[in-house]
């Protein structure tokens, strides 16, 4: 592992963004995989996926949202108030779910009361819940507009030719991110799940190149890597809600299993594809953003999504996966319900976990559930 | 002769079981304190003193419960979910379901037809479902918890209660008692309001017969029928032993397994 991967896992507060608005570049927070991250980079801008992560109370946010709401978007407006966002030159807020749609309106909100938490540019950015016909008609619309307002808040300008550099570069970390799983996917598995999660995270908030680097200096070392001659860890995959959490892989690890996949955001789910390189670069990025694939909360896709999990699991050869998500997080929790009876209908153990965000977790009896799972998946 | 144990540290008490050839020689539960290592000790000693062995004697120990990682002495730790198949399937050998109640979870265990585990699940939303939920209320009606059983079942026409919440359901007996509500008919209503909850869990792995329960809760009868009359399925009971030591014998079991595979092994002083 690279020290700065595992950094960039770790902490919002990172050298690298430093330098970069040091030199006067600027950054801009987003909150979904649904937002085309291409259109800040061939703005110059460097885009970094909001966090939660050291969040400890949320006192503030629990003010705004109230009690009965998912603790992701509550620990990212509690850091938010306690000004661990401070740096931020611009934001932009999608409709991922309920919960983060709010989030919109709740920052404004704080930004009200708070000064100095808002940044100075503050966007919404629309998403709709079906991928084809008028709906991607609304996306490359948004996308437009988005572009246009991203030219008028910086004065910087978003051609053709600067999307399309972007989107090569983008497609190059798609392409080694899958080179990551399929190391996973060996037998036994010459790199930790906790080990692999960080690359993933830190691919939300470093800047592209040098991210490109360190993920190169990753890989290296692990093609190299010696690997036992057998491993009697079992393999599981991790679904479910959004999940940045180190610490539950790390958990799961700990109880004696190996991660060896992931379908969640901040992991590769939003990367099954390439972008398309050819033709117009904004017709491109909706076709790929737009998926119905990666998250239940686009309607009448749980097919597609179920067969690309199952699909996953086959390769990477898990004996059983864990379902996790959010409290109150309805789309993931709904859906783990479905993918417990689909999965162990085809034989494969799941383990459903439902859990507050990240540091906010009861841990005790998490642990005790993952060590009985297994145990029978050891029966 | 060697002889095996089984520690299972819970939140409210830790129990210890010690084992010969599949036999309980003795067992104990204390209530846990502060330190889950020195009451797992503590519980430990009782029992070999109670069957007149020591510590040496012990060729294989498991611990379990929330305290598990805490015991120095144990061999092995395994979780409170394998104990308590192991030990209720032990006691009731036709069990395919297991509910244990304890002090601070509920778990509910689906087993195949050799006693191998096949899906649990836990409690993880609040207190209620809980022994704790039963002592908070014993409080309120300044009752010992263990009475709370006897009492409910010459309840005529228990009360309910409109919260699950177990700070709402306090003030919910509150009312009850101020209304001049009999005590029998508010122990009913509180054990209902438990078996609610724990049949909520129960169902969602549609449990088949035979159902054993095990863990404290299980010695309150009022618990126990209220919980089989919302299952429409019989619960049986686990006669044998104090089913609050299910857990502990379980892992007594599973380390007789375990001693049967390795080298003796002494307990450190």
């Amino acid at each position: 592992m690279t020290a700065l991967l595992s950094q960039a896992a770790q902490s919002i507060d990172l050298e690298p963004l430093r330098a970069f608005k040091a030199a006067g570049g600027r950054l801009v927070g987003y909150t979904c995989t649904f937002l085309p991250v291409e259109v800040f980079h061939a703005a110059g801008l460097v885009p970094v996926r909001l966090r939660g992560i050291g969040a400890e109370s949320l006192n503030i946010a629990d003010a705004y949202y109230g009690p009965f709401v998912c603790t992701f978007p509550k620990a990212l407006l509690q850091q938010v108030g306690t000004h661990h966002y401070a740096f931020l030159d611009g934001a932009v807020i999608t409709g991922g779910c309920d919960g983060m749609r709010r989030l919109n309106e709740c920052w404004r909100k704080l930004g009200a009361d708070i000064p100095g938490v808002l940044p100075p540019w503050f966007h919404y950015f629309d998403v709709p819940h079906k991928p084809e016909g008028v709906a991607l008609s609304w996306y490359q619309d948004q996308v437009r507009k988005l572009i246009d307002a991203v030219q008028n808040a910086f004065g910087v300008r978003i051609d053709e030719e600067a999307l399309g550099r972007a989107i090569r570069q983008q497609n190059r970390v798609r392409q080694k991110l899958w080179d990551l799983a399929e190391l996973r996917c060996r037998r036994p598995a010459p790199i930790s799940g906790s080990e692999a999660f960080e690359a993933l995270i830190a691919r939300n908030v470093l800047p592209p190149d040098r991210y490109l680097d360190e993920l190169d200096r990753l890989l290296a070392t692990v093609q190299n890597r010696a690997v036992p001659s057998s491993d009697r860890r079992r393999r599981l995959f991790v679904t479910g809600s959004i999940c940045d959490d180190l610490a539950l892989v790390q958990q799961i690890e700990a109880a004696g299993a190996v991660v060896v996949g992931e379908s969640v955001c901040y992991g590769l789910r939003n990367t099954c594809a390439l972008v398309d390189e050819s033709g117009d670069p904004v017709a491109a990025l909706s076709a790929h953003y737009l998926s119905g694939s990666v998250c239940p909360r686009m309607f009448g896709y749980y097919a597609e999504r179920r067969a690309t999990i199952t699909e996953r699991i086959r390769q990477t050869g898990a004996q059983g996966v864990v379902l996790q998500n959010i409290r109150f997080c309805d789309l993931h929790g709904s859906e783990n319900g479905l993918l417990e009876r689909d999965l162990e209908q085809l034989g494969v153990p799941t383990l459903r976990i439902e859990k507050e965000y990240g540091a906010l977790t009861e841990t005790g009896r998490l642990r005790m559930r993952i060590e009985a799972f297994l145990e029978q998946l050891e029966a | 002769m060697s002889i095996v144990a089984g520690c299972d540290v819970g939140s409210l008490a830790t129990k210890a079981v010690v084992m010969e050839r599949r036999r309980v020689l003795a067992a104990v539960v204390v209530r846990s304190g502060p330190k889950p290592g020195a009451s797992a000790r503590d519980a430990l000693d009782q029992a070999l003193a109670q069957c007149g062995r020591s510590a040496g004697d012990v060729s294989y120990c498991v611990g379990t419960g929330y305290g598990r990682e805490k015991i120095a002495f144990v061999n092995e730790t395994l979780s409170e979910i394998s104990c308590h198949a192991k030990g209720a399937r032990f006691l009731v050998p036709s069990a395919r379901s297991v509910i244990d109640i304890g002090g601070q979870d509920c778990k509910v265990i689906k087993l195949d037809a050799n006693g191998g585990l096949v899906k649990f699940v836990t409690n993880d939303k609040c207190a209620s479902g809980t022994g704790r939920f039963l002592e908070v209320m014993a409080k309120v009606m300044h009752l010992p918890v263990d009475r709370l059983g006897e009492l409910s079942l010459q309840a005529r026409d228990p009360v309910t209660l409109a919260s699950m919440c177990t700070v709402w359901a306090q003030a919910d007996i509150i009312k009850h008692i101020n209304a001049r509500r009999p005590a029998e008919e508010i122990c009913a209503g509180i054990n209902t309001a438990m078996a609610n909850r724990v049949a909520m869990l129960a169902n969602a792995l549609r449990l088949e017969n035979d159902i054993c329960m095990t863990g404290g809760v299980a010695k309150n009868k009022g618990v126990v029928h209220a919980l089989a009359r919302i299952l429409g399925q019989r619960i049986k009971e686990v006669k044998t032993l104090d089913p609050q030591l299910v857990g502990a014998l379980g892992a007594a079991l599973l380390a007789a397994e375990q001693a049967g595979k390795v080298n003796r092994k002494e307990l450190p002083p």
